[in-house]
């Protein structure tokens, strides 16, 4: 159960592959970005896929994209390039930061042609962004019509937003038993499952799901009371080993606040008669990524609220270098958990972390929070 | 009989141990080197025979630094954080901030009345703003380490030296040398670019006086003014920076030990021999 999710995290292409192999007349679409509304390409029968890097050193994006993007965007340009992801018929994205925009670009000029870019406003606190987004999507099923040929109905709109609304909530209830003083999963073992989640048919997703909490969580003991409680958050985030290392060290990681991991599941799309527009107003009232997060800071309070749900005694913010939203994020951020008396740490990730550096910081930050200990 | 405490420090470039009683009773300094598992073992017992005491009669030892985790001998291991905040807090009581300047790091600690860690920052990723910038340097000029301090205090006119990248600024030294750049300008230099970038690091937390210097780059007179020239403020040095450390690991394992007796737990340590460690 966790192990099928870890063998899915660690095997994404073979998964893909195999799918496309048991739905031979259905399209595998990659996407770079978690404001992609999968739920449009899943109703045209689609296998969404989320494009991330290999966190494995690298030397041929060089000439595709700037050297002074984030390692992350230049990682996961680098899947494309080196043909790991050639099972693709289309790459895709909702507007993203710039990085990945230039990812992005680079991949259809480079590696795949076929391409969807779906426009989401970055100012999601307009009145006019869900009208505005709701025409873009229109836009965009007609244009994935076009191409497989035949109607999306909106009774297939609606089946996709159940199985994605389904994945939501069962991912969702695995955050909510980490609130357990006795945490039934390691903060690693619940990036496992949710990463992989982003690799999967929903549907498969789910089912794993449901029995992985039945069967496996229902009564576990991960970890104990005894632990540190932490959260982690900041920019994209599937580094596996930064997290083992946290945890090594008597401490527990019980919730996140990552595109990668609570930021793409938290919210679900709301019943309404028009499923486009039930689409729309899920990704523009979904938790913000730091780019949308203007002209009002809604994330400082959102994460301080997660930080107190989940009496988290520390926090690891961690950003993905040269990373431009989440840098300018960070200065308000950091003040505003120390204003609020959470001890934070801020850490930079490159495509692989110096855990000799990290850990005497994670250390530090652990000995502060357990001070009694030692003073 | 009294109770003594031990805390080792095995930093990159130094390994320090002081033993303590009532008050401290004898520290050792000395180059960690390539085998810093048998080095653990010999500074120890240099400690113990400076000490005049018996191996069994330390009721705590805790070790730090970068190679902690090779102290076989240790009861517990701390972060250089929580020592050098602890063990400057025993020195200079009314420290609030520390900077440490090391062999490969250099690290801003904001403490408490009590020597309690509130924040902390350390350098990214790089060793430019670190002791091994002046090693480099001195290496490359041909002056000795402990004399770049002294030279760079003859200077009037620093040389503007890149604080981006060691090899960089080891690069700007050369080319300085060849236009006939005296020595003492491009060593200034270079304790300013380093000082800039262990201010600029620091100033990420509130500096609060009184800022105590420690590390090796304390003992660095050159490096101490231009620090204390861009802070705009005086910096204290203790009178052997290199141990705070290993002075800090002292007094929290002695600490830990205090706070169990009241809790009338014991503490579980490690026998104590000083065995050969085989490096594989």
């Amino acid at each position: 159960m966790i192990n099928d999710f870890i063998d899915v995290y660690k095997n994404r292409h073979d998964y893909a592959k195999d799918w496309k192999k048991k739905n031979p007349d259905s399209k595998v679409v990659g996407y770079m970005c978690s404001y992609f509304p999968e739920e449009l390409f899943y109703a045209a029968g689609m296998l969404p896929v989320r494009i991330l890097g290999s966190h494995e050193p690298q030397n041929v994006t060089e000439p595709y994209i700037f050297g002074m993007y984030c390692p992350f965007s230049r990682d996961v340009l680098a899947q494309g390039l080196q043909g790991h992801y050639d099972y693709l018929d289309a790459v895709s994205t909702a507007y993203p930061c710039m990085h990945l925009g230039q990812a992005f670009d680079s991949w259809t000029l480079h590696v795949t042609q076929k391409k969807f870019y779906v426009d989401m406003p970055n100012r999601v606190q307009t009145p006019y962004a869900v009208p505005f987004l709701t025409g873009r999507l229109e836009e965009t099923k007609q244009e994935i019509e076009e191409w497989i040929g035949r109607e999306i109905t909106d009774s297939d709109l609606k089946e996709a937003i159940n199985v994605y609304n389904e994945n939501r909530a069962l991912l969702r209830e695995i955050y909510e038993m980490r609130k357990a003083d006795d945490v039934p999963l390691t903060g690693t073992e619940c990036m496992y499952i949710t990463t992989a989640s982003l690799f999967m048919d929903k549907k498969d997703a789910n089912k794993l799901l449901k029995e992985t909490i039945e069967n496996e969580l229902k009564g576990r003991k991960a970890k104990t009371a005894d632990d540190t409680r932490l959260m982690v958050l900041g920019s994209e985030n599937d580094d596996i080993k930064f997290l083992n290392m946290v945890e090594e060290f008597s401490a527990v990681i019980v919730t996140d606040d990552h595109c990668t991991g609570s930021r793409y599941f938290w919210n679900p799309v709301e019943e309404q008669d028009d499923p486009i527009q039930a689409i729309a107003q899920r990704y523009i009232d979904r938790p913000l990524c730091p780019q949308r997060d203007y002209p009002e800071r809604k994330r400082l309070p959102y994460l301080l609220d997660m930080a107190r749900d989940w009496n988290v005694a520390g926090i690891i913010a961690l950003q993905q270098k040269f990373c431009d939203p989440h840098e300018l994020d960070k200065v308000a951020l950091l003040d505003w958990f120390k204003e609020n008396d959470i001890p934070t740490i801020y850490l930079e990730l490159d495509v692989t972390v110096p855990i000799g550096q990290f850990k005497i910081r994670v250390e530090a930050l652990l000995e502060r929070l357990r001070e009694d200990e030692l003073w | 009989m009294a109770d003594y405490f031990a805390g080792i420090d095995i930093g990159s470039t130094m390994t320090k141990v002081v033993i303590l009683g009532d008050e401290i009773i004898a520290t050792v300094i000395g180059p960690t080197g390539v085998e810093q598992r048998r080095l653990a073992n010999k500074v120890m017992e240099e400690a113990l025979s400076r000490a005049g005491i018996p191996f069994e009669d330390i009721t705590y030892i805790v070790s730090t630094g970068y190679g902690r985790i090779n102290v076989p001998f240790a009861d517990k291991q701390v972060t250089e954080i929580s020592c050098h905040a602890k063990g400057v807090s025993r020195l200079v009581p009314a420290a609030r901030t520390v900077i440490d300047i090391g062999g490969q790091d250099s690290k801003a600690i904001r403490i408490d009345a009590n020597g309690r860690t509130k924040d902390f920052v350390m350098n990214d990723k790089c060793a430019a703003g670190s002791g091994r910038f002046v090693e480099i340097i001195a290496d490359c000029l041909g002056v000795p380490l402990q004399e770049m301090g002294t030279v760079s205090l003859k200077s009037k006119n620093p040389a503007s030296i890149s604080s981006i990248c060691t090899i960089w600024a080891q690069q700007e030294v050369t080319a300085g040398q060849a236009k006939g750049r005296p020595i003492p300008d491009l060593v200034a230099g270079v304790h300013r670019s380093l000082a800039d970038r262990v201010v600029r690091m620091a100033r990420r937390i509130p500096l609060e006086k009184e800022i105590v210097l420690t590390g090796g780059g304390a003992k660095n007179a050159g490096l101490v003014a231009a620090v204390s020239h861009m802070l705009q403020t005086a910096l204290l040095v203790p009178e052997e920076p290199l141990i705070t450390g290993a002075l800090g690991a002292a007094s929290l394992g002695r600490n830990m030990v205090e706070k169990a007796i009241k809790k009338g737990i014991s503490l579980e340590t490690k026998k104590r021999v000083l065995d050969v460690v085989q490096i594989l």
